[in-house]
């Protein structure tokens, strides 16, 4: 079925080395998000792979099969762009019923699959309007919707919540992954918010300058990040980073806590500060605490309810067990 | 966006167009460059013979080549001035609101629409002819002497006929840039104490620099081979004083070509050897026509008649011995 | 800008504006005036012109003198022909520029420009006696031609400006969904392009109906367009100022009227891409 793997796969834009040799193998049905800051190549990975891009050198199977050469359409992949890519010119079902078209299903089958399609998505009451009538969440329904009805061996998402409001983009998150639960295909999806990779992925990648700098499930990355960078990525607010004496005395050249791992007291605690700007968040307050003689600033996450104000002085406490190490490389201790 | 496949097409695509144009510009440019170091003769075929730069050195030292290079940048940098500041004013005026912006819209664009040779034919008549066009009506009733535009001003009166062409685009294309201009910016540059006049220099300017210079390399393109215009109107007269580059070249095409296939009305170098201007007979000769039609055609001699020959052979006729009557390319016989 | 302009300042503008307006359309008022006068009164000054009685007889006398509609099927044939001829080589290499860009696709762009920076009566010579030789001259397929070629930079360039608003995103999906280069094309590009396409055509008809270089001096009659049939009107034959009117108004009108029609359309092209 939809076994993706890449072979020591490159790709460089004339003198720019984008993606250094990288293997990677995605199982099927597995949902993979690639994340990482713009510019690491997640999006190039993703064109590579969907064959919107040439590799510069090695392999990609798709299902053991060689796929290095291969046109897009024979992949057996479908996309789901960032700006949704619908075709303006076409009704919402035949926009659906496009990749049927050209791939010449038989019409009442076309029917059936739209009808399908269309019933999963709640888009029934659409198929008949324009893309430009239809309102950003059902636009992107529209394109999981054409996505769907290829069947295809894998679905290839790049960063599709992007251009939605908040409150819409929790609510695709969750029917995305509905969508992925039902199907049992194989989803890459590609986004920089970490939120989305960790709440979705049954395994994350995270890259950065084409480098995969650590594969796992969302919670290995939480737990034990590989390096400094995966650290500070995976995790909100960011993990706090001291480096010198503190973290000498823990026998590393930096030493990382995250924010909920920090108790803070007004009365007594390891480390003192001033409390700068606080975000109430009603469960939860986020302190900015400065002048602890650590860090230029250390991010707590506290009890909704504890009293500070600006200007306090606060007590800090960190969980010991919960105190990630890592060398002057920035790799983990 | 670039795969293999996808840059493999690109070119398969692109091949056509680059091919026809290629061969549209290397073909007669090619075929030109040879025979302009030939003394090339159709009667006598196999009779040509290499002159090296002779045609050139003719061509560059006539001193009519100077006049048509200094006439044609008059005419583009007089056209392209007027058009682009014209237009941008224009522009401006038609940005306010006011009663029947569609149906002024409709009338400025028109012009644009007119055929070279019509609005030539319109202006140099039922305008500029002293007599009986408008110009000279006006000037009559106030008692003027009516003033023969394209004698007296050939130049600039064919600047203003290709102005009055090619102000419309210039407006419209201006226009619809103002239109797309942010009116945040304007009113950012309004609460910052920006009259009028900065707002227009430090603000809407700028934004149209982009929509003038599409203006003036599109105008620039189809001015620098203006012909209709001059040769319905002066043929390039009096003596070389409307004559531009494209006009200065035609003239010294060879007559027969002209006039064997349709176009006879061009006065060319029908006695080869002798230049035109060594011709006041041929081109002095009035044709009955033109003296009925400006009913003074006497005040107007040094406008040689640039269609002596015309009402000679209907044109089709004369096509079919257009090719045979090849005279002689020899430009460089003096 | 959001804020009420005074009756006052809209009046002075609007008459400001209809003044101009009138001043710039009024040639084209005065020949459609003139050609329904006779010859004895369009040469009248311009009152005494406008209380003359009205007349059909220049109009009668013009196309009993030269066959209109033979020029006027002529230009029809030549302007779209070329104009379509140069749209089916066009949007191929528009697609190629504006979606596959490499490093020298300005310079392809801007040759392609250049090549009209030529003035073409520099090679007047060559394409005469190539033309003789094919048999090519007065024939409205050997001025389609020339007309192709000559208008081509044009398309390519406004349509690329067109293309390049289209999202790449949009194509690659279609060539995700399976569609070939030629469905991509056809079934895609195109029908997103209809607008842009539109007005480079309209914008391209106006241009080759108005043509009047290769237009006088490939035609002789049989395939005259209009402006070979309005310049024979140069010729005057005594008075003659209501003929050449009802002539230079038949000439301009089919355009003036389509010009007219797709105004919006048309300026949205004029503007090739310098308007965003």
């Amino acid at each position: 079925m939809g076994r993706i793997t890449l072979d020591q796969v490159t790709k460089s834009f004339g003198e720019v080395n984008v993606i250094p040799p990288l293997d990677l193998t995605i199982e099927d049905g597995e949902f993979v998000v690639f994340v990482g800051p713009s510019g690491c190549g997640k999006s190039t990975l993703l064109r590579l792979i969907a064959g919107l891009e040439d590799v510069s050198s090695g392999q990609i199977r798709i299902d053991g099969e060689d796929a290095t050469d291969k046109r897009p359409a024979d992949r057996g992949l479908a996309m789901v762009f960032q700006s949704y890519a619908l075709y303006p010119h076409m009704s919402v079902r035949k926009n659906i019923a496009f990749p049927m078209k050209m791939a010449g299903v038989p019409e009442d089958e076309q029917k059936r699959r739209i009808d399908g399609a269309a019933a999963a998505l709640n888009l029934t009451d659409y198929l008949d309007r324009r893309p430009g009538q239809l309102s950003g969440g059902q636009r992107q329904r529209v394109a999981i919707g054409r996505a769907i009805v290829r069947e295809p061996q894998a679905f290839l998402f790049d960063e599709p919540l992007s251009n939605l409001d908040a409150a819409l983009r929790v609510g695709m998150r969750l029917e995305i992954s509905e969508l992925h639960k039902r199907l049992a295909t194989t989803m890459i999806y590609v986004t920089h918010d970490q939120v989305e990779a960790m709440t979705m992925a049954d395994k994350i990648v995270v890259l950065r300058a084409g480098y995969i700098e650590q594969v796992g499930t969302p919670l290995e990355l939480y737990r034990t990040p590989r390096n400094r960078f995966v650290a500070g990525f995976i995790g909100s607010p960011r993990m706090n980073f001291i480096e010198g004496e503190t973290a000498a005395a823990k026998g590393a050249f930096a030493v990382g806590v995250r924010p909920e791992h920090i108790a803070a007291s007004t009365e007594s605690g390891t480390w003192q500060g001033k409390v700068g700007v606080a975000e109430h968040l009603g469960s939860d307050t986020f302190l900015h605490v400065h002048d602890t003689g650590l860090a230029d600033v250390l991010t707590v996450r506290v009890d909704g309810e504890l009293p500070v104000r600006h200007g306090d002085r606060i007590f800090l406490t960190p969980e010991e067990d919960k105190i990630h190490r890592f060398d002057a490389e920035g790799h983990r201790l | 966006m670039a795969t293999q496949h996808s840059r493999a097409a690109a070119r398969l695509m692109i091949s056509p167009a680059v091919l026809l144009l290629l061969g549209w510009m290397l073909i007669p440019l090619a075929m030109t460059i040879y025979f302009s170091f030939l003394r090339y003769n159709l009667l006598m075929p196999g009779m040509e013979e290499f002159t090296g730069w002779t045609n050139y050195r003719f061509f560059l030292t006539d001193p009519a080549f100077k006049a048509a290079l200094i006439n044609t940048l008059l005419l583009v940098g007089g056209v392209l001035l007027i058009t682009s500041v014209g237009g941008v004013l224009l522009a401006l005026l038609l940005d306010q609101p006011f009663w029947g912006q569609g149906v002024v819209r409709i009338m400025v664009i028109a012009p644009f629409f007119v055929m070279p040779t019509v609005s030539a034919l319109v202006w140099k008549n039922m305008f500029m002819n002293p007599v009986n066009g408008l110009f000279g009506h006006f000037a009559q009733s106030l008692g003027l002497a009516p003033f023969d535009f394209l004698s007296q001003a050939p130049l600039a009166s064919i600047i203003g006929i290709v102005s009055w062409q090619w102000l419309p685009f210039a407006t419209l294309i201006l226009l619809t840039a103002l239109q797309s201009l942010d009116q945040e910016q304007l009113e950012a540059a309004e609460m910052d104490g920006a009259g009028p006049l900065s707002r227009f220099f430090y603000i809407m300017l700028p934004h149209l620099a982009r929509a003038i210079t599409v203006v003036i390399l599109i105008q620039t393109i189809f001015l620098l081979s203006i012909f209709a215009e001059i040769f319905v109107t002066t043929s390039g007269g009096p003596g070389t004083a409307s004559t531009n580059l494209t006009f200065l070249i035609f003239l010294e095409t060879p007559a027969a070509l002209r006039r064997g296939h349709g176009l006879g009305r061009g006065r060319g170098r029908d006695h080869p050897g002798q230049h035109r201007r060594d011709l006041p007979d041929a081109d002095d000769r009035q044709e009955p026509g033109r003296v009925r039609m400006t009913r003074g055609a006497a005040n107007r001699p040094q406008i040689r008649s640039a269609r002596a020959d015309r009402t000679g052979a209907p044109p089709a006729a004369a096509h079919a011995s257009g090719g045979r009557i090849w005279r002689k390319m020899k430009v460089g016989e003096e | 800008m959001a804020r009420a302009v005074t009756n006052r300042r809209k009046a002075v503008t609007t008459l400001a504006a209809w003044l101009i307006g009138i001043a710039i359309f009024f040639p084209i008022l005065w020949i459609i005036v003139l050609s329904f006068k006779t010859e004895g009164e369009a040469i009248k000054a311009p009152l005494e012109v406008l209380g003359s009685p009205w007349t059909l007889e220049s109009y009668a006398t013009v196309q009993e003198r030269s066959n209109y509609l033979l020029h006027f099927t002529n230009s029809v044939i030549i302007s779209v022909g070329s104009t379509v001829l140069g749209l089916i080589i066009a949007i191929p290499a528009a697609w190629a520029m504006a979606f596959v860009p490499g490093r020298r696709t300005k310079d392809v762009l801007m040759w392609m420009l250049s090549t009209k920076m030529l003035p073409p009566v520099g090679v007047l010579v060559p394409i005469y006696l190539i033309f003789r030789d094919f048999g090519l001259l007065d024939t409205r397929f050997g001025l389609t031609v020339v007309l192709t070629l000559i208008n081509l930079p044009i398309i390519i360039w406004m349509l690329y400006t067109y293309f390049r608003e289209i999202p790449g995103e949009i194509l690659e999906a279609a060539r995700m969904d399976g569609a070939s280069l030629r469905n991509e094309i056809l079934y895609v590009l195109t029908p997103m392009a209809v607008p842009g396409i539109a007005s480079t055509l309209l914008l391209n008809i106006i241009l080759a109906w108005n043509e009047a270089f290769w237009t006088l001096n490939l035609t002789a009659a049989k395939a005259a367009p209009l402006t070979a049939f309005i310049a024979s009107y140069s010729s005057p034959e005594g008075l003659f100022y209501a003929k050449l009117s009802a002539a230079s108004t038949m000439a301009i009108a089919p355009i003036l009227v389509m010009g007219w029609f797709s105004q919006k359309q048309l300026v949205r092209g004029l503007t090739f891409g310098a308007v965003k």
